[in-house]
C-alpha cells in the first residue's frame, strides 16, 4: 500500500519577508479593501515592488560558517531549510539519526555563479578563477550546499522544468515518500534574482512594460504585458505520515496527488491549454478527487499574457461546471515571479489559507482578461473553507504542473 | 513470474568520442578504443593541460530533423540522436503509442553551457545588444529533456535532473519510480553534456586533469579527462515488453542514493555516503552483495576518487569486493559529466547481455590502495547477472543502480 505524504513543517524567504503567517497576511491585505482592523501593520500591508529581496540576512539562519562558501541561490535555500526543519521539529541530533532528503526545483540553479566565473577567466585567464566557486557552478550546488548546512544525509536531488520546477519537486519527494524510499524529505526549490536571469527574460519578451504607468504583471488582468521577475527560496518538509504520527509532529497538510506534463504543441495557435488541462485532470486523478471536491485554485499565473490566459481556459475546461464557483487567487502580483521558488511560496500561502480560511485577493487585479470573466478571480479576501485546494503552475515554454493539498482532517 | 512494477531496458542510445549507437560503441569499448585528442572546441593555450575527449564526428542534421539543428545546443543534440538511436535500437514505432504517456528525464552536469559562454564572451566585449530571446529558450538546462520531446512530438512527463556528474543514474532511477507508479508506458531516461570550456577551467584549477591518458586505479594516474557525449535508455515495465515482443537487455533492480553532507569538492574520507548508496541499492534490490558480478565504477582517474571509490566498495561488499570485476569506461571516453552514469548504466546492460566486460585502459601500476580487479586492459568473457552502476557527484551525491538480467528476456 502506498503511503501517505503529509506536511509537517515549511520555511521561506521572499520579499514577503520569513515567516509563512505574515506572508499570507500581507497577500491578503494587499487586496483587503474593507476597514483594518487594529492589529492591522500599516508597514506589513505596504507590500514591496517584488524583485531582489532587500532585507535579507542570511547571517540569521545560516550560523558558524563562512558564507563565502555559499552563493545566494543556495543562501535562500538553507535558510528557507533552516527555518523547516525548526518548524517541522527536527532538531541536529534527531537529523543525525536520520537521513532526511532534499529535492530542490530551479529553474537557473547557480547561472550567476557560472557566468561570474566565466567572465573572470574571461578576463583574467583560467589560472585566476577560485576552485571553490566552480564547486558552486554545478546547477544543484544549492541543494548540495545545503545538505552539508544541515547534515541532509538523505537522497539529494535537483529538478529542472523552468518556473515550474519547484512544484514539481514537491511532486517528486512526495512520489519519494509514497515508494517508500525516504520517510523524510525537504522540498521545494529556490532562484536568486540576478543580472543574467532578468536580462534574459527581458530580452526574450517575457517581462512586462517598464514604467510606472504601463508596468503591470497582475494575473489575468486584461493589461498585464508580462512577468516581474523576483528572488525566494521556500520549502515544505514532507513525511510519511506513520513516521510523522510517531515522532508527534503537527500535520499541516497532506499531498493528495500531482501530475505534470509538456505539450509539443504548446506554441502552435489553440494549443497552448493542452498540458495544463492534462496535468489538472492527471492530479485529480492521482488524488481520487472530482473537481467538484476541489475548494480553491491557487492560480501560477504571472501577468505572462498567453501563459494566464492558457491557465484560465485549462481551469474551465477541467472545472466545467463549476468553475464559475471555485475560488481562484494568484499571488505572483504581490510577490514577483520567484521561478523555483513559486510553487513551494503557493503551497505555503494554501497551507495558511486552509489555517485561516481566508484566500488572498489577486493584488492589483482591476480588469479581466475578457477570455476569463466567467471564473471565480478573487478581486478581495474570501472567506472559504478548504478541505482541498489545487496549485497550478505554468512554465514559460510549454510545461505545466498541478499539486493538490488536503486538510489533514479531511482524510477519514 | 515477472513483478508488476519491474523496468526493462529495451532500447539502448550511445553518443560517444569512440563511437555512436550501440554496436559501434560496444565495439569500441571492448577493444579498449580511446577517444582523447587535443581540444578543438576552444583555444587552451592558456592553460597547463590540452587534452579532452571530444565527438569530432557528431552530424546533428543526421538526428534532429524536425527542429532547427542550428537553433538548439549541442547537448540538445547529442541528446536527441542518443533518444532517436534508443528508439529505433527498441524497435519503437511512435505512431503507434498513446504520446501523452512516453516521458523523458535526463540528467546533466552543465546543459547548454555554450549559450552561457557566448553571453559571456558578449558581455566582456560590451556587445550585449547582441543577445536575444535565443539565450532564454537555449540556456535554462529543463530545455534539453523539452527539445526531445518537442522533437519526437512526446506529451509525457519531461524533467532535467541537473544532479552533476551523477546525473543519469539519478535521472534513470526517477523515470524507473515513474513506471512503477503506472503514470509512463514508456521512458526516455540517461544524460547528456557537451564538452564546455568552464567545466574545462574548473576541473583544470582544480588540478584535476591527465595531461594525456586516463588511468583509472593505476598508481600513476593523473586525473581524469573531461569529455562529452549522451546516453539514453528506452525503459517500460517488463509485462509491456515480453507483450510486445521486445528485446530485453536487462531490467533496473533497484538503486540507492545518498549524501555525504560532508564537503562540495571531497568525498568523505571513510567512503561513507558511496557505501550506504551500495547497501541501499542491493537492499532496495532484494540482492545480497555476494550476487554483484560486476560493478561499472565511477572511476574518474582521480587519486582521491579511485582510492575512496575502492574503499566505499570494500566496505559495502566486505570481502566479495576481490571476487568481483570492476571496470572504467572513463580510461576510454574520458569523464563525459553528467552522460557519464547514463553511458554506464549501457554498459551494464550490454555486460548483462553479451557476457563480456569492457577493460580498465592504461592500467600499468597496482596501487596499495587500488587492490581490486579492475580488469585491466583487455575484455573479458564474464556472465554477469547482477551488474552494479557507480556514479558520485560534486557536493557528496552518490548513487548506485542495479542492473539484471530479466528471467523472461531467456524465453
Amino acid at each position: 500500500m502506498k503511503k501517505r505524504v503529509v506536511i509537517t513543517g515549511v520555511g521561506l524567504v521572499s520579499c514577503l519577508g520569513t515567516s509563512s503567517a505574515l506572508f499570507h497576511r500581507q497577500l491578503c491585505e494587499a487586496t483587503d479593501s474593507a476597514g483594518r482592523t487594529e492589529e492591522h501593520d500599516p508597514q506589513a500591508a505596504r507590500t514591496p515592488l517584488p524583485g531582489r529581496i532587500s532585507c535579507f540576512e542570511p547571517e540569521l539562519y545560516l550560523k558558524g560558517r563562512s558564507l563565502r562558501q555559499i552563493d545566494r541561490t543556495g543562501q535562500l535555500l538553507a535558510s528557507a531549510a533552516r527555518m523547516a526543519l525548526e518548524n517541522s521539529g527536527w532538531t541536529a541530533e534527531a537529523l543525525t539519526r536520520n537521513d532526511v532528503g532534499l529535492v530542490l526545483g530551479t529553474m537557473f540553479g547557480s547561472m550567476h555563479t557560472i557566468s561570474e566565473f566565466d567572465r573572470r577567466c574571461l578576463v583574467d585567464g583560467p589560472a585566476c578563477v577560485s576552485p571553490m566557486n566552480f564547486a558552486n557552478t554545478v546547477i544543484n550546488s544549492a541543494a548540495s550546499q545545503t545538505a552539508i548546512w544541515h547534515n541532509l544525509r538523505g537522497m539529494n536531488s535537483t529538478t529542472s522544468t523552468g518556473a515550474t520546477s519547484g512544484l514539481v519537486a514537491i511532486g517528486y519527494a512526495a512520489d519519494l515518500i509514497r515508494c517508500g524510499w525516504q520517510t523524510a524529505v525537504l522540498a521545494g526549490g529556490a532562484d536568486e534574482f540576478c543580472f543574467e536571469a532578468s536580462y534574459g527574460l527581458e530580452r526574450a519578451g517575457l517581462s512586462c512594460k517598464a514604467g510606472p504607468e504601463e508596468e503591470c504583471f497582475t494575473p489575468f488582468d486584461s493589461q498585464r504585458s508580462g512577468i516581474r521577475l523576483a528572488e525566494a527560496g521556500a520549502l515544505l518538509v514532507l513525511e510519511d505520515g506513520d513516521s510523522a504520527l510517531h515522532r508527534g509532529a503537527t500535520v499541516l497538510g497532506e499531498i493528495r496527488g500531482h501530475a505534470n506534463a509538456y505539450d509539443p504543441k504548446w506554441n502552435r495557435p489553440g494549443h497552448g491549454a493542452g498540458g495544463i488541462i492534462r496535468t489538472m485532470g492527471g492530479a485529480l486523478k492521482d488524488a481520487r478527487l472530482s473537481p467538484r471536491e476541489i475548494d480553491c485554485i491557487s492560480a501560477g499565473a504571472n501577468g505572462s499574457v498567453a501563459g494566464d490566459r492558457n491557465e484560465g481556459l485549462a481551469i474551465k475546461t477541467v472545472f466545467n461546471g463549476c468553475s464559475a464557483k471555485v475560488p481562484i487567487t494568484a499571488i505572483k502580483s504581490g510577490i514577483g515571479e520567484t521561478l523555483g521558488a513559486a510553487g513551494a511560496l503557493q503551497a505555503i500561502d494554501l497551507l495558511e489559507t486552509m489555517c485561516s480560511g481566508r484566500l488572498p485577493g489577486i493584488a492589483g487585479l482591476d480588469q479581466v482578461d475578457a477570455e476569463l470573466v466567467d471564473l471565480n478571480l478573487c478581486f478581495e479576501p474570501t472567506c472559504v473553507d478548504v478541505n482541498s485546494g489545487l496549485i497550478s503552475s505554468v512554465g514559460f515554454d510549454g510545461h505545466a504542473c498541478s499539486l493538490i493539498i488536503s486538510k489533514p482532517e479531511a482524510q477519514g | 513470474m515477472t513483478n508488476s512494477s519491474a523496468v526493462a531496458v529495451t532500447g539502448l542510445g550511445v553518443v560517444t568520442s569512440i563511437g555512436t549507437g550501440r554496436q559501434k560503441f560496444w565495439d569500441a569499448v571492448l577493444d579498449g578504443r580511446c577517444g582523447f585528442g587535443p581540444v578543438k572546441s576552444f583555444d587552451t593555450g592558456d592553460y597547463r593541460v590540452h587534452v579532452g575527449a571530444e565527438i569530432s564526428d557528431f552530424c546533428a542534421d543526421d538526428y534532429v530533423l524536425e527542429l532547427q539543428s542550428a537553433s538548439i545546443g549541442r547537448t540538445s543534440q547529442l541528446a536527441i540522436a542518443a533518444s532517436r538511436l534508443a528508439l529505433q535500437d527498441g524497435f519503437l514505432d511512435l505512431s503507434s503509442v498513446d504520446r501523452s504517456r512516453v516521458g523523458v528525464y535526463v540528467g546533466t552536469t552543465s546543459g547548454e553551457p555554450h549559450c552561457i559562454e557566448r553571453f559571456d564572451e558578449r558581455y566582456v566585449q560590451g556587445r550585449m545588444d547582441e543577445v536575444g530571446a535565443e539565450f532564454l529558450n537555449g540556456y535554462p538546462c529543463h530545455v534539453v529533456p523539452f527539445h526531445i520531446a518537442h522533437e519526437l512530438d512526446l506529451a509525457g512527463e519531461a524533467m532535467m535532473i541537473p544532479t552533476a556528474c551523477a546525473a543519469g543514474n539519478y535521472a534513470i532511477a526517477h523515470a524507473c519510480d515513474l513506471l512503477g507508479h503506472g503514470k509512463a508506458d514508456y521512458m526516455l531516461a540517461g544524460g547528456a553534456d557537451s564538452f564546455s570550456r568552464i567545466t574545462y577551467t574548473g576541473f583544470a584549477r582544480l588540478g584535476a586533469i591527465a595531461p594525456e591518458l586516463c588511468q583509472p586505479f593505476d598508481r600513476n594516474r593523473k586525473g581524469m579527462i573531461p569529455g562529452e557525449g549522451a546516453a539514453i535508455l528506452l525503459l517500460e515495465p517488463t509485462t509491456q515488453a515480453v507483450a510486445r515482443g521486445a528485446r530485453i537487455y536487462c531490467e533496473i533492480a533497484g538503486y540507492g542514493l545518498s549524501c555525504d553532507a560532508h564537503h562540495m569538492t571531497a568525498a568523505h574520507p571513510a567512503g561513507e555516503g558511496a557505501a550506504r548508496a551500495i547497501r541501499l541499492a542491493l537492499q532496495r534490490s532484494g540482492l545480497e552483495a555476494s550476487d554483484v558480478d560486476y560493478i561499472s565504477a565511477h572511476g574518474t582517474g582521480t587519486l582521491t576518487n579511485d582510492r575512496l571509490e575502492t574503499i566505499a566498495v570494500k566496505k559495502a561488499l566486505g570481502s566479495h569486493a576481490y571476487n568481483v570485476p570492476i571496470s572504467s569506461v572513463k580510461s576510454m571516453l574520458g569523464h563525459t559529466m553528467g552522460a557519464a552514469s547514463a553511458i554506464e548504466a549501457a554498459v551494464c546492460a550490454l555486460a548483462i547481455a553479451y557476457g563480456r566486460i569492457p577493460p580498465t585502459m592504461h592500467w600499468r601500476d597496482r596501487d596499495s590502495e587500488c587492490d581490486l580487479d579492475y580488469v585491466a586492459n583487455t575484455a573479458r568473457n564474464h556472465e554477469v547477472r547482477v551488474a552494479m552502476n557507480n556514479a558520485y557527484a560534486f557536493g557528496g551525491n552518490n548513487s548506485s543502480l542495479i542492473l539484471t538480467t530479466c528471467a523472461c528476456s531467456a524465453a
